[in-house]
């Protein structure tokens, strides 16, 4: 899978799954790779063609994998490194490539690394992480997880020192001013990339140094650890792909692309945020703001886009009266609340509602960047808010309405996580099974709407230029690439609207329904009157004839 | 329901848009350039400080203004981003400025608001009075959350008034309307105020509003209206009502005539109501007020005593023809005195009804009527300004209490001889 287009990512749509929580193929409770393999024909089915897999590393799993105890094997209830090389290959004969994890910010503290490091001062190991005889040092800076964290520094009993941490105190995050850190990171990617892994999903990017009197986020310096590991990836491995984690507004995550010499995608969390949004306030003024403020990227680089993945629905990058309003309509309940965020899957977010999860889901895969589908979301899964931490949205794929869902043969009580299994969107009602049986269920309606996606460019590499109907509840642009031009219209409201669009630039084309293939009336001079069901959306593929 | 004859196409094509809002902000205007800007721009302040969450829509009436006022309110209105306000609505703020058919007129301004407010399902109307300058945006959610939060159909304002702040309200409109309709509503001509998508669309429904009547007849009718159709009255206690000094304003006898013609026109239509109402029952307040604020120099108030004194003298034949003996010899005792001049809240409030009752029963053109009460109202605003210009504000409030007081004293007998009539 390495040969072919260098910026296959742009025209990527990604599957993020768990491995563990994926399909258990021995019984054990636990997904694993074969397990993950006899599901691939289901994956290409639904039409995407990149996985991502959340980190299956040895890990004592008290950050559910990204903790990391060992960078080079798979944790034995994974499987084995032939289970791992096996699933690579079939992923790849179906076309399908490969992103996995690569945390480089810190380990475990029971990485053998850390252990070593913290058996006394004089360890050569000592300076891969970051020590401090004070937690005085880098005062001010924010700490991530509020809700379990008072401090960025802990301290070790063992070297009777602190250690700096911008997670869990679990995870010493490592020290790269040390190059010897750099290079065993670069032998980490090297690794899997021998293996034939097609890109890295790069965890927590912006934490990697620290320099005192900053915010910690972001130095320059941690800017050349990218350039570095980059330039050795363009090198040894050309067509493979880094993808940041950067939890920010897009004016800061820009950096991280450098001048295409960093990464060549990096996540947009507001542009997540602000659908949620503008959806529940019916007013397109958030995703107009976001998608103004969004600066250009390098011709090499692309935005990954998303609904929902393994983590909160973040929302620190909002005014206080936004994250107010979110929290009342997307999570009355408080235990829903965590961090700075909402632990929920995109179905309960959605209460459930068809007609918005599709308006979502349209949206996310007509606006610029390469769209991710978190694993269970295209048949509306919902989430278990009582398993603690982020795990109530990590439950077991539901594929059958049989023992566990078909997710394993285990004992119920032997599973990783326990199935949802309330009667609305438990794996009774809701699995993959019952949706491959009609035509109109959420799962076909998802693999319809990614086909569509896919039967051109215009999304995945096509400009974006928004169209300003004085109806604020609906939401329009015209995305090009090359010849092709394709309208949106969005519905953002629970309610019919009408709207006229201004498209005298585009007089004379015919529209066509891209769904349905049903032909519009020819474009003229004068306002376009539109009319739009309850949350609809309209693609329209402009045609010149 | 809205009638649509009121509704240019593009004006629909613009509520079309605008859809269903939480809170629709109406501002007629007529030349308004001066002091338009601050007021769009305190609505906008309020809406995004107090309502961040809600669907508000900016909805500018404009009866033909020549001077940009239409232009002025959208410029002040574009950027919900700027420096406009340091909040930030979550949703936008719509703006909508529209030219109206029919009369020129705050009636036919108010008209096509309602209406606006009908085919938007506005849940809170509020209307803000161009001309002011002390607009502020706690005046948003002054009138708009009683409103909203179900407690009032009607919000009128409560503005603090210094003795010589718009005395034909203290001294005349405040106690003859508190009297008549029985409720103490301090500010009947209500300038600014918040209602409620029903009482719109009553208001709506009824000829009376888009007659091209003055702006003091439009807000009197109102306020009239709510309390005669159960509609649930309450005031806001806002800041000062500070007017534009550019603003061209009628004079004096002019003003006095709409407003007595606006008065009588109500009383007239409302008699079955008002009649047998007895003393007036409390409009809940809002709010607390703030302290009063002059509202200029003084007026000469020796020369309004002089010219009382005169014309008390010279329209005496006519005046035997309204008023009763013993209240005509009263008064004109009174003018006997003018540097000392002594006209007491009873025999205002005598005054007065008499002059209701003469102008309802015609005894002579009710132009004539209005007329000649002009230099009565003057004495009698002379008087209390002689004996309270050096009164504290607590002591001149408990004056214009006990000037309503007197005139609900009054109300039994002149309902008796109106009913006689």
């Amino acid at each position: 899978m390495t040969a072919g287009d260098p910026l296959w990512f742009k025209d990527a749509v990604i599957y993020q799954l768990h491995v563990k929580t994926f399909l258990d193929s021995d019984g054990d409770g636990v997904g694993d790779f074969r397990g993950l393999t006899s599901r691939l024909d289901y994956l290409e089915a639904l039409g995407v063609n990149t996985l991502w897999l959340l980190p299956t590393f040895p890990s004592p799993f008290r950050d559910d994998g990204y903790d990391i105890a060992d960078y080079y094997s798979i944790h034995p209830m994974y499987g084995t490194m032939e289970d791992f090389q096996a699933f690579l290959a079939a992923a790849h004969e179906r076309k399908l490539r490969v992103v996995t994890e690569l945390v480089l910010n810190h380990t475990s503290d029971k990485h053998p690394w850390f252990v070593e490091a913290r058996s006394s001062r004089d360890n050569p190991r000592r300076d891969w992480y970051v020590w401090s005889d004070t937690d005085d040092k880098y005062r001010g800076v924010r700490v991530i997880f509020i809700d379990t964290e008072t401090s960025n520094w802990a301290w070790d009993p063992v070297s009777k020192q602190y250690y700096w941490h911008r997670f869990f105190s679990h995870q010493p995050d490592l020290n790269y001013d040390n190059p010897a850190v750099r290079e065993e990171m670069w032998r980490v990617m090297q690794f899997w990339a021998q293996l034939g892994v097609d890109g890295f999903r790069v965890d927590a990017v912006p934490y990697l140094v620290e320099r005192e009197g900053t915010t910690c986020e972001g130095m320059p310096e941690t800017h050349e650890v990218i350039k570095f590991l980059r330039a050795r990836l363009d090198t040894h491995f050309p067509g493979r792909m880094l993808l940041a984690e950067a939890n920010q507004v897009p004016e800061l995550v820009r950096p991280y692309f450098g001048d295409g010499d960093e990464f060549h995608m990096a996540f947009h969390f507001p542009l997540m945020t602000r659908m949620f949004m503008a959806t529940r306030l019916e007013d397109r003024g958030p995703l107009t703001d976001i998608i103004r403020r969004t600066p250009t990227l390098p011709e090499n680089c692309q935005w990954a886009v998303f609904l929902r993945n393994h983590d909160e629905l973040t929302l620190e990058m909002v005014t206080p009266e936004e994250r107010e309003f979110m929290y009342d309509e997307y999570a009355r309940d408080p235990v829903a609340r965590l961090n700075l965020g909402i632990r929920r899957r995109l179905a309960p977010l959605l209460d459930g509602d068809r007609r918005r999860i599709e308006l979502m889901n349209g949206l996310l895969m007509s606006l610029p960047g390469s769209p991710i589908v978190y694993y269970g979301d295209e048949i509306g899964m919902g989430d278990n808010v009582y398993l603690g931490d982020r795990n109530g949205v990590r439950t077991p794929m539901q594929w059958s309405g049989g023992w566990n869902g078909g997710f394993s043969s285990a004992d119920p009580e032997r599973l990783a996580f326990a199935m949802i299994s309330n009667p609305v969107y438990g794996y009774q009602a809701v699995n993959v099974l019952a949706q491959e049986r009609s035509s109109h269920t959420l799962l076909n309606w998802m693999r319809r709407l990614i086909r569509v996606r896919q039967s051109t460019r215009v999304f995945s590499r096509g400009t974006l230029t928004l169209l300003e109907p004085p109806n604020q509840r609906v939401l329009a642009y015209v995305r090009a690439f090359e010849k092709e031009q394709v309208l949106v219209v969005n519905n953002l409201s629970g309610t019919v609207q009408a709207v006229e669009l201004d498209l005298s630039q585009l007089a004379g084309a015919i529209p066509v329904e891209m769904f349905g293939q049903s032909l519009f009336p020819r474009i003229g001079t004068q306002p376009y009157l539109l009319t739009l069901g309850p949350h609809a959306f309209y693609w329209f593929r402009l045609r010149r004839l | 329901m809205a009638d649509e004859s009121l509704l240019s196409d593009d004006l629909l094509r613009q509520l079309m848009a605008t859809g269903h809002v939480d809170i629709l902000i109406g501002v007629p205007t007529l030349n308004n350039a001066a002091t338009v800007v601050d007021v769009v721009r305190a609505a906008q302040h309020g809406i995004a400080t107090y309502f961040p969450r809600a669907r508000a829509l900016i909805f500018n009436a404009d009866s033909g203004s020549d001077d940009g006022t239409p232009t002025l309110v959208r410029d002040a209105t574009t950027d919900d981003t700027g420096t406009v306000s340091a909040s930030r609505p979550l949703r936008t703020t719509n703006r909508i400025t529209t030219p109206y058919h029919g009369l020129p007129g705050k009636g036919s301004a108010m008209r096509v608001i309602f209406a606006a407010a009908d085919l938007l399902s506005a849940d809170a109307v509020v209307t803000l009075d161009p001309n002011v300058t002390s607009v502020m945006p706690e005046w948003i959610p002054a009138l708009a959350a009683p409103v909203r939060d179900g407690r009032a159909d009607l919000v009128a304002p409560r503005y603090p008034r210094a003795a010589a702040d718009a005395p034909l309200v203290t001294q005349l409109v405040r106690p003859l309307v508190r009297a008549a309709y029985g409720w103490t509503l301090s500010e009947p001509l209500m300038g600014e105020f918040g209602c409620s998508r029903p009482f719109a669309s009553h208001c709506l429904e009824l000829s009376g509003i888009g007659t091209g009547a003055t702006p003091e007849g439009v807000d009197l009718w109102m306020v009239a209206e709510a309390l005669v159709k159960g509609f649930r009255p309450a005031q806001a206690a806002l800041g000062p009502r500070l007017l534009g000094a550019s603003r061209k304003r009628p004079a004096l006898p002019d003003v006095f005539q709409q407003v007595m013609d606006a008065v009588c026109a109500c009383l007239e239509l409302h008699d079955s109501y008002w009649l047998p109402r007895g003393a007036a029952d409390p409009v809940p307040c809002f709010g607390t007020l703030n302290p009063a604020v002059e509202p200029g120099p003084r007026p000469d108030v020796a020369a309004m005593a002089e010219t009382f004194a005169r014309d008390v003298a010279a329209l005496h034949p006519l005046l035997t023809t309204i008023l009763t003996g013993p209240t005509l010899a009263r008064l004109t005792a009174a003018a006997a005195t003018p540097a000392q001049l002594v006209y007491d809240d009873d025999l205002w409030a005598d005054t007065v009804f008499e002059f209701l009752l003469a102008y309802h029963r015609a005894v002579m053109t009710r132009e004539h009527v209005t007329r000649t009460l002009l230099p009565l109202y003057l004495g009698r605003t002379a008087a209390f300004l002689m004996r309270h210009a050096s009164s504290d504000q607590a002591t001149v409030d408990a004056a214009f209490e006990s000037l309503c007081l007197a005139f609900e004293r009054a109300k039994p007998s002149a309902a008796a001889q109106w009913t006689k009539a």
